[in-house]
C-alpha cells in the first residue's frame, strides 16, 4: 500500500496548518486579572483539542486538494483467472483462406476467423491477465499482461492490418516467455500459439526455449490453422528422406513441443469451425477455480478528506455556539 | 445573546466553510467540454534510428530511445479519454501493434509497449520513407485517428526521384503530423552483429549510394558507360555519404506538405506536447470533470482567515477585549 498525490505542489498550503498553534480561533474576553484564575485541564484538554481540530481539518482539506489516493492495492481472490499471452503469427500466408486462397467473400481469411474467434474467447474471460506477443520474421511485443480488456480487443482489432514477411517462431515464443518473467506466480499461464504454419528452430535457441518453458511454468496451447494440402502436424511423410525439421517445420515443431515435459496440447484446424470448437475447448480446460491477486487500481481518498474536513469543521462551528460572552 | 455570533465574524467565515464543503458532497464533479486527442504514433525502427545524436541525462541515446521517451513523457501530459495507438515503420511499410487505446486507463499498457520497442522488431531492411508513409496513411484511412509519423528521414537506399510516392490520392483524408527525429549534423550510423551485439559503425562499403532500380534520372549523355539496357546508371561505382545519417528536414517538410501532414522537429517533450495539442486535432468532448477543489479551495481560504486572525472587513467585531491578547493566551 503506498499513497500518492495528484498535484503534490498543494501540500506546501500545509504550512497554514500551523496557524491555529497561534490562534484558537475563540473570541478572547476580557479579564481583570489572570493570575486569579486557576490552572485547569479540562480547559486546557478543550483548547489542545480545538487547536488539534482546527490543524486537522486543515489539513484533510489540503490533502483533499492535492488528491490524496492509494495505490498498488490488491486482494486476493478465488476466481477463473490466468495469465494468458497470445501469441499470434503475422506472416503473409494468415491473410489467405483456410484453401490457401485470397479471401473472395464467401471465405475468411485465416486472419480473420482468428480475430472473431479470439474476441470471442477475450469476452469470455473477464477475469484473466491477458498479453500479446506477435512474429513474423522479427518478434514484435504488442501488449504487457494486463486487465485492460479494451487494450486487448484494440491490439486484436489492429490484426486487421496487412500481414508482414515470413515466420520465425523461435523468436516469438521467446518474447512470449519473457513476459512472464516479472509476474508473480499466481494463477496458471498460458501461452496460446496461433499460427497456420512453423518453421525450423535453430539448435541454440532450441536449449534456451527449453529451460524458458520449465523454468516459468507454462502450458502451452497450439492452435494450428491447417491449409488446405499443407503437411499437418500429426502427420508423417511417406518417404522417410522427407522427415527433417526442413521438409516438415510443422510436425518437427509438435516433436519439439511433445519433449518439452509440460502440459501441452495441440489442435489442428482446417475450417473456422474446428478452430471454434478448439477454442472452446480451450476455454474449458482453463476454467479451474485458482488463487490469484487482483490489482485494484488506485483508490482516491479525496472524498475521504473532504468528509473529515467537514466533521472538523461542523465540530468547530458547534463550539462557536457555546462560546459565552460577558 | 444569539446577537453575539452574528457579530462574531469567526462565526460567519465557519459558517460559510461549511457551506463551501457541503457544496462539494451536493456538486462534485460538473460538465465541462474538453479538449481530447486521437493519435496513432508510427514510429520508424530502421537502423538509422540507432544513431546517437539525442542527449539524455548527459548520455548520448539512440533518435529511437530519445523518441520511445519523449512518447512516454507525452503520454501522461495527455488528458484522460484521450487515445493512443501505436504502430511501427520498417522497410516500406507499418504495422499497427493496436488500435488507439484510452490513455489514462491503458497508461501502463501503453508505456510498457512503448519501453518494448525496438529496432529489433523490424520484419525486413530497407527504409522507404515515403513509400512506408504512403502505405501508413492509407492504412489509417478508415480509422478516425491522427496519424503521427516519427523518422529521421533517411531513405535506404536513396530514392530515384523519377519514382516518387504520389500522396494525391490519401491528401486531406488524413491528418496528422510528421515528427523528425535526429540532429542536423550526420552521424555514423552503428552496425550490430547477428546476435544483436554492437559491431562498429556501418562504412561506406556497407551500404548502396544511389538506387539503381528503373531508369535514371540525370540525362543519358552525361552518365559514364550508359548503357539503356545493361548499364542505365552507368559503369562508375557510386560514391556517397549514405552510411553516415542525419535528420533529413528539409525532405520531410516536403513529404509532409505533399501529403497534406504538419511538420515539427522532436526536441523535448514540452515542444512536442505543445506541437500536438493544436485545436486542428483536438475534439471537444464534454466530460465530467472534478470541481470539487473549487468549494474546497474556498473552504480553506476562509477556514486560514479564521486562524490567521484575518477579518475580512475591519469593521467586523473582532469581540471585545481584542486588545487582550496575551491575557487570552495564557487562560488557555
Amino acid at each position: 500500500m503506498t499513497l500518492a498525490m495528484d498535484t503534490p505542489w498543494w501540500l506546501a498550503a500545509l504550512v497554514l496548518a500551523v496557524l491555529p498553534l497561534f490562534n484558537n480561533g475563540i473570541q478572547p474576553s476580557a479579564y481583570p486579572w489572570l493570575v486569579m484564575l486557576p490552572i485547569d485541564p479540562v480547559s486546557q484538554a478543550i483548547s489542545v483539542l480545538l487547536r488539534g481540530g482546527a490543524m486537522a481539518a486543515i489539513a484533510a482539506l489540503v490533502l483533499g486538494l492535492a488528491g490524496l489516493h492509494q495505490t498498488g492495492q490488491s486482494r486476493e481472490r478465488i476466481g477463473y483467472g490466468a495469465n494468458i499471452v497470445l501469441l499470434l503469427d503475422r506472416s503473409n500466408s494468415m491473410d489467405n483462406t483456410f484453401a490457401g486462397k485470397t479471401p473472395d467473400g464467401a471465405d475468411e481469411s485465416k486472419a480473420t476467423a482468428a480475430r472473431r474467434l479470439l474476441s470471442d474467447f477475450v469476452r469470455q474471460r473477464p477475469h484473466d491477465l491477458l498479453g500479446i506477443a506477435e512474429y513474423s520474421t522479427a518478434p514484435l511485443f504488442v501488449l504487457p499482461l494486463t486487465d485492460n480488456k479494451a487494450a486487448i480487443q484494440a491490439a486484436i482489432n489492429a490484426t486487421a492490418t496487412p500481414a508482414l514477411a515470413y515466420t520465425h517462431v523461435s523468436k516469438g515464443l521467446g518474447m512470449a516467455l519473457d513476459m512472464f518473467k516479472d509476474q508473480p506466480l499466481s494463477g496458471s499461464r498460458i501461452v496460446l500459439l496461433v499460427s497456420d504454419g512453423a518453421a525450423a528452430i535453430d539448435p541454440d535457441s532450441e536449449l534456451q526455449l527449453r529451460l524458458a518453458f520449465k523454468r516459468q511454468n507454462i502450458r502451452l496451447y497450439w492452435l494450428f490453422l491447417r491449409t488446405a494440402n499443407s503437411p499437418g502436424i500429426f502427420e508423417k511423410p511417406q518417404d522417410p528422406r522427407d522427415d527433417n525439421a526442413g521438409a516438415m517445420p510443422e510436425r518437427y515443431l509438435h516433436l519439439f513441443f511433445s519433449s518439452l515435459n509440460i502440459p501441452y496440447q495441440a489442435y489442428q484446424a482446417e475450417s473456422p469451425d474446428a478452430m471454434q470448437q478448439a477454442i472452446a475447448d480451450i476455454n474449458r480446460l482453463e476454467h479451474a477455480p485458482l488463487h490469484y491477486l487482483e490489482r485494484i487500481p488506485k483508490r482516491d481518498l479525496s472524498g475521504d478528506c473532504y468528509l473529515w474536513a467537514t466533521g472538523l469543521l461542523a465540530m468547530l462551528l458547534a463550539v462557536k455556539f457555546f462560546e459565552v460572552k460577558r | 445573546m444569539f446577537s453575539n455570533y452574528l457579530k462574531n465574524y469567526r462565526f460567519w467565515l465557519l459558517s460559510l466553510a461549511l457551506i463551501a464543503m457541503l457544496m462539494v458532497f451536493v456538486r462534485p464533479t460538473q460538465n465541462q467540454p474538453r479538449p481530447i486527442y486521437n493519435y496513432t504514433f508510427i514510429i520508424d525502427i530502421t537502423r538509422s534510428m540507432n544513431a546517437a545524436d539525442y542527449q539524455l541525462d548527459g548520455q548520448a541515446v539512440s533518435r529511437l530511445a530519445y523518441v520511445k521517451h519523449s512518447l512516454r513523457g507525452l503520454l501522461a501530459k495527455l488528458p484522460c479519454q484521450s487515445k493512443v495507438g501505436l504502430g511501427l515503420f520498417t522497410e516500406r511499410r507499418s504495422t499497427l501493434l493496436f488500435e488507439p487505446i484510452e490513455v489514462c486507463q491503458g497508461f501502463n499498457d501503453i508505456d510498457a509497449a512503448l519501453a518494448n520497442v525496438d529496432w529489433r522488431m523490424a520484419w525486413a531492411a530497407d527504409s522507404r520513407i515515403a513509400s512506408g508513409l504512403l502505405n501508413t496513411l492509407q492504412m489509417l484511412e478508415k480509422l478516425d485517428t491522427h496519424v503521427v509519423f516519427i523518422t529521421d528521414g533517411q531513405e535506404a537506399p536513396p530514392v530515384n526521384p523519377r519514382y516518387r510516392s504520389d500522396f494525391a490520392a490519401v491528401k486531406g483524408k488524413v491528418q496528422g503530423m510528421v515528427i523528425g527525429a535526429g540532429g542536423l549534423q550526420a552521424v555514423p550510423i552503428p552496425k550490430f552483429n547477428h546476435k544483436g551485439e554492437p559491431d562498429g559503425f556501418y562504412r561506406p562499403n556497407d551500404v548502396p549510394h544511389r538506387s539503381t532500380f528503373g531508369e535514371a534520372d540525370l540525362n543519358p549523355e552525361k552518365i559514364q558507360g550508359y548503357n539503356a539496357r545493361n548499364a542505365p546508371f552507368g559503369s562508375e561505382a557510386a560514391v556517397g555519404s549514405e552510411h553516415l545519417s542525419a535528420l533529413q528536414e528539409g525532405y520531410l517538410q516536403a513529404l509532409s506538405t505533399e501529403a497534406g501532414l504538419h511538420y515539427h522537429r522532436m526536441t523535448d517533450v514540452e515542444a512536442l506536447a505543445t506541437a500536438l495539442q493544436i485545436p486542428e486535432f483536438a475534439v471537444q468532448k464534454t466530460t465530467a470533470v472534478d470541481v470539487r477543489w473549487q468549494a474546497a479551495l474556498a473552504a480553506l481560504l476562509l477556514v486560514a482567515c479564521v486562524y490567521g486572525g484575518l477579518r475580512p472587513f475591519p469593521s467586523w467585531s473582532l469581540g471585545t477585549g481584542g486588545n487582550n491578547y496575551l491575557q487570552n493566551r495564557k487562560i488557555l
